[in-house]
Order: C-alpha cells, then sequence, then structure tokens
C-alpha cells in the first residue's frame, strides 16, 4: 500500500512528503511526537496519522501484529526466556548462590569496592570464565574487555586462564571420558585470544567505544560478556560541570543496557568507591553519584570482613539481598577456604 | 577502533618489568616494577623510598636481557634538595658490578633526568609537556621510566581540610593519574610514585581505618599508619607497595642498661617491603636492608 492511498487529508499528506516520509515502512516504526515535530503538527494530529498508517500495513499483511505492540512479548514468554538463559559463573560456589547461579545475560551487573578488593580479580575471572565450553557448562563465548585504569595484566589472565584448564580437566572425569579431546585442544593462549582487550585513555575515547561496540559486537556474535575496568576512572576527572556528566553517564547506561538486550550478552561495571558526606558524617559509597545507582540492573558491594573478602547484593530486582565470602587465590576468584575449616572445626 | 592483540609476543606472555636491581626484591615483584601502570611506594620518611628510586632509575639502563629497560628515566622530585651526592655514589657501584655490559666511558648519571616541582599544579603542568620530551629524549636513550618522589609532599601542605578544597584535591588527583596512565600506557613507561603515611587515629574499622588491601594493618616503627592522601588516591594507582620499617632489640641488655643507655642496647632496624595490592600479585612480603651499594633483599 502506498502512501497516495492513505485515507488522509491532503495537507497532511503533502506534508508527509515534503518531511520526506514516502513510503509507509518508513512511517511503521515512528513515534507520534518525532512525526509531530518533523511535520509542525500536534501530538494528536500525528497519532490519527500514524493510526491510519497502522492500519493500512495490517490490511496489507493480514497477520501483521500492530505496530505499537511490535516487539513486546508477555511476561510468560520474558520468564522463559529468562529460565533458557545461562549464567557466567564466578568460580566461586558461595558467589554463584547468591547471584542466582552467576553473572546475568541481558544484564547490567555493577561491581564496587575498596582498592585492592578484587574487582580487577573479577573481571578478568568473568573474562576466562565465559569461554567455558558449552559441554562443561559454560558459555563457550568470548569476552570484551575495556580497561580505563591500566590494570588488566597479562600474566595474571594467564594465571587464571591455566587454572580454570585445570578444574575443567579435574571435573571431566566425573563427566565422561571424551572429554579427551577437548583438553588437549584448550590452550591457556586460546583464551587470551578470545579476549577482546581495548585500552581507552580518556572519557571520550570511553564513550566513543561504548557508541563503538554494537557495531563491534554485530561482527562478533559470539561475545557474551562486555567488562568495563573501571567505568569510574575517566569520570572522576576534570568535571566541573556535574549535570553534563550525569548525562553522559546515563547515556552510557542505556546504550550498555540496550547492547545487554540486543546480544543477550552480560555487562560487568566495575566501580569504585568514594566517602559521602551526610549530615556531618561521611559514608562509604560507590563512586559516580546517587542517579548513576539506578543505572544498573544489579549492585554488588565487594568488601573486607574480618580478613575475608566478602561480596553483599546491594540492589536487585530478582535476587534477595545476601552477602558471601569469596577469597583470590593464585588461581583467580575461588570458594572461600576458611568457611571449610570452620566446618570442619566443628 | 580494533583490540589490542594481547599475545602480541606470543615468546613473554608478560607486561614488561623493570628491575630493581636486586634479585630477591625481583621476585617478590615478580620480575620487578611493572610498564604501563601506576607503582606507588608507601613508606615513612627514612624508610628508603627513596633508595629504592635512586636505584631504579639506574637499573632501568641494563639492557632488556638483564631486566632493565635500556631507557633513561625522569626523576621528578619534590622534597628538595635532590640526593644527588648519593645518586653519584649508587652509580660507582652499579658501574663496577655491570662493567660487563657497561663501557668504560658510560656514565649512568647522564641518562637521568632530574626535575623538581613545587606544587601539584606545577606537576601537572610538566606532565602536559611531556609528550615532547617522551617523544624526542634529550638523551641517546629513549625514556622508560618517570619516579615522583613524592606526591605526598605536593599535596599535603597545599590544600585546607574543608570541602571545597578536598574536592579540588581529588579531583587533581584524578587528573595527574590519568594524564600518566595515558602516557605510560602510550610510551609503555614504568611510573612509580612515592607517597607518605599518616598515624592511624580512631577506631579499627571506622572510616579512617578503612582497609585497602591484603595487610589488616600497617606497622612502622612500632605505629600504626596508614597511607597518606585518603581512599580517592588509593584508586588512582595500580599497585601499591609498603615498605615497613621496625626497630628489634637484638643481643643483652645488662644491669644499668634502659632506653637511654645506647650502649648497652644493640639495636637492629628490620625492614620489609610488602605487597598491599597489585593485579599480578598475591600478597607477599621480602625483607631488605639499605647498604651503601643499595637496597638488597634478604633472603630468609
Amino acid at each position: 500500500m502506498e502512501l497516495a492511498r492513505l485515507p488522509i487529508s491532503a495537507s497532511q499528506r503533502g506534508k508527509l512528503i515534503s518531511a520526506g516520509y514516502t513510503s509507509l515502512s518508513s512511517l511503521s516504526s515512528l513515534s507520534p511526537s518525532t512525526l509531530a515535530q518533523d511535520l509542525k503538527i500536534s501530538d494528536n494530529e500525528a497519532l490519527e496519522i500514524l493510526r491510519v498508517v497502522s492500519q493500512g500495513s495490517r490490511l496489507d499483511k493480514p497477520d501483521g501484529s500492530h505496530a505499537i505492540v511490535n516487539g513486546a512479548q508477555t511476561a510468560w514468554d520474558m520468564l522463559h526466556e529468562e529460565e533458557s538463559l545461562k549464567c557466567i559463573t564466578t568460580s566461586c560456589v558461595d558467589l554463584d548462590d547468591i547471584l542466582g547461579g552467576g553473572i546475568k545475560c541481558k544484564e547490567v551487573t555493577e561491581i564496587g569496592g575498596v582498592p585492592g578488593i578484587g574487582k580487577t580479580q573479577l573481571g578478568i575471572q568473568l573474562a576466562v570464565n565465559v569461554q567455558i565450553p558449552v559441554n562443561y557448562g559454560g558459555l563457550g563465548g568470548k569476552a570484551i574487555y575495556i580497561d580505563t585504569e591500566g590494570s588488566f595484566m597479562l600474566e595474571r589472565s594467564l594465571q587464571i586462564a591455566e587454572a580454570c584448564i585445570e578444574d575443567m580437566s579435574g571435573n571431566s572425569d566425573f563427566l565422561q571420558k571424551d572429554f579427551q579431546s577437548c583438553q588437549v585442544k584448550a590452550q591457556p593462549k586460546d583464551f587470551l585470544q578470545n579476549i577482546f582487550y581495548f585500552r581507552v585513555c580518556s572519557y571520550t575515547e570511553q564513550i566513543a567505544m561504548i557508541n563503538y561496540l554494537d557495531k563491534f559486537i554485530s561482527e562478533h556474535k559470539d561475545v557474551n560478556v562486555v567488562i568495563i575496568d573501571s567505568v569510574t576512572f575517566h569520570f572522576r576527572q576534570d568535571f566541573d560541570d556535574l549535570a553534563l556528566r550525569t548525562r553522559l553517564l546515563s547515556g552510557m547506561a542505556l546504550k550498555l543496557m540496550k547492547l545487554a538486550k540486543k546480544f543477550s550478552l552480560a555487562v560487568v561495571l566495575l566501580n569504585q568507591v568514594t566517602t559521602k558526606h551526610t549530615e556531618g558524617s561521611f559514608q562509604l559509597t560507590l563512586a559516580l553519584g546517587d542517579s548513576w545507582s539506578h543505572s544498573c540492573t544489579n549492585r554488588v558491594i565487594l568488601y573486607w570482613n574480618g580478613d575475608e573478602r566478602y561480596a553483599y547484593i546491594d540492589k536487585s530486582p530478582s535476587l534477595r539481598s545476601a552477602s558471601a565470602p569469596y577469597s583470590v587465590t593464585g588461581k583467580g576468584i575461588r570458594t572461600a577456604t576458611s568457611k571449610c575449616k570452620r566446618i570442619k572445626i566443628m | 577502533m580494533i583490540p589490542q592483540n594481547l599475545l602480541q609476543n606470543p615468546l613473554a606472555l608478560t607486561t614488561q618489568k623493570c628491575t630493581l636491581g636486586c634479585p630477591i626484591l625481583d621476585r617478590c615483584l615478580a620480575g620487578g616494577v611493572p610498564c604501563n601502570s601506576i607503582t606507588e611506594l608507601v613508606a615513612e620518611s627514612g624508610s628508603g623510598k627513596t633508595q629504592l628510586c635512586l636505584q631504579l632509575v639506574l637499573s632501568a639502563q641494563l639492557p632488556t636481557s638483564l631486566g632493565g629497560l635500556a631507557a633513561s628515566s625522569l626523576y621528578i622530585h619534590s622534597e628538595f634538595p635532590f640526593p644527588s651526592r648519593r645518586l653519584q655514589q649508587l652509580s660507582q657501584s652499579f658501574r663496577s658490578s655491570y662493567s660487563h655490559v657497561l663501557d668504560s666511558e658510560y656514565n649512568p648519571l647522564d641518562f637521568v633526568l632530574v626535575r623538581g616541582v613545587q606544587s601539584a599544579d606545577q606537576l601537572f603542568d610538566v606532565l602536559l609537556k611531556m609528550d615532547s620530551v617522551l617523544l624526542r629524549p634529550p638523551t641517546q636513550l629513549p625514556v622508560r621510566l618517570i619516579v615522583i618522589d613524592s606526591i605526598a609532599a605536593l599535596f599535603r601542605g597545599e590544600f585546607e581540610n574543608t570541602p571545597f578544597d578536598l574536592k579540588r584535591r581529588s579531583s587533581l588527583f584524578f587528573k595527574i593519574s590519568g594524564k600518566l596512565k595515558a602516557l605510560a600506557e602510550r610510551f609503555g613507561l614504568a611510573v612509580v610514585v612515592t607517597n607518605q603515611v599518616v598515624d592511624f587515629v580512631g577506631q579499627a574499622g571506622g572510616l579512617n581505618g578503612l582497609r585497602v588491601g591484603n595487610l589488616g594493618s600497617l606497622w612502622s616503627s612500632g605505629r600504626r599508619v596508614c597511607a597518606a592522601l585518603g581512599l580517592s588516591w588509593a584508586n588512582c594507582v595500580n599497585s601499591r607497595l609498603f615498605l615497613s620499617r621496625n626497630e628489634e632489640i637484638v643481643g643483652e641488655v645488662t644491669g644499668l642498661g634502659g632506653v637511654g643507655a645506647g650502649d648497652t642496647v644493640s639495636r637492629l632496624t628490620r625492614r620489609h617491603l610488602h605487597v598491599i595490592f597489585a593485579p599480578h600479585l598475591p600478597e607477599s612480603s621480602c625483607e631488605f636492608v639499605i647498604s651503601r651499594e643499595g637496597v638488597l633483599g634478604v633472603e630468609r
């Protein structure tokens, strides 16, 4: 069906054509407010045009759904989809437990903590673990690692990859003997090959990087996790205009959220902690301010409890708040051992 | 934008390091001070920060086969005067111990660029002008090491303890660290900064006692201390090392002996290097001594 056959007034048709809308498909995904702006007409009038357009296109394809609900899903479908999604294990049983299986795909997870608590270690661990092959219960995917601080260390990721391969071959004894062939294939170097590493040195580069991700991931569909270590660093330099910073950050968060949904991948943002001055006392909180705290689906805080490292779920729509110990070992992130010791003593 | 190839050098899958000039200390740090990142040395005065830095600017000149960077270095000092006599002394022992690789004409001091700065803003200005120095080094060797000794001296005097000044201070931290990291990445530099300590006041678990890194608490000279410049600066460095100094009484104390009777009590200063946090290192520590020849690790 063409524009000329639409039952709208001649003046509206003229406006549409002069604004460049010559086919029905160009109108199908348009919002009423955009059309109203482009045509300099009222919102109601624009909505009316779109309604006629969507009726027209429905006549064309009888089974086509309504334009406004296009792409919508029922909650039931979403639940099914969510259940079928795989999680990226953290290699720490307790941490996986409180996270509901690991870091979830399609979600943005923010992880914060004091320097030296193990944020980068967790980041590298996830970049390695996402590559665990499907027959070992992993995702068999690739990772994008965006390093803003220069803390990504080659030898450390190699160590973690070696330990991961060791663990996989250890587990395979319990499973089947068929996996022997996979074992021979898995090399620590292959793990490094599958980490797309980007080093960004300013906040402009960081924003450009995130804008570019869509294109990059379209070309590398097997990417299952994007790790930004840290999201904060460049945004804590030289920002006198805090309103601008908030706008840039929330724009960035929206894009990341969209990426996570579009490519069903996990986005992991590492954040720093700062002190917040409230009512005459100082409190510890994650950096980037209050409005940023809305930007992530899940928020995990890493902290010291005595001599043990703990993770705490600070915010999540589907997980209850809980905390669990973990430890950073030569092999990477692992289940805290002292907990086992305590049980033994008892 | 294309991702960096992590397997650029498939034979050596490590970040390049600059040797400290002592195999025992190098082992503790898995080869030395890493390039492309900032390493911080935290210690109270007289613990050997400057000694270690002076030794570094010499060992950076060693060829890569000996763990060095085959490069000259830039020493930015904020504590005056620059210890040039000590550097001269160290360079002589450096020349004699590496006489098999160094020319007889070789003078290590020719490859150390020294610059004094008096304020944090001046430091930032120096860093801004650094590109041209790094692109066209005034010496034959490229500059691959920057030492800032000390960062704390610049910040501890100038700023007041008001919210406005503290905010300005932490913004300057991130600016300086951002610039340093960008330079380190672009030119493959190893960056070493030194920091002072402050006495730990207040209760454990309070904000002051906020635990940063592997050690539950830092002790030096029998006092509990923490790194100066606070939490926001701790976010600006990649690795943090702590040099502690503790006096131990060794030998017999005779009848008249007391704290004042120095002759009867023999004391020994024991120095340790601790890894507080580092992306590539586990928690570890190593004892060292400072001698005429430099800073040397002690095998336990």
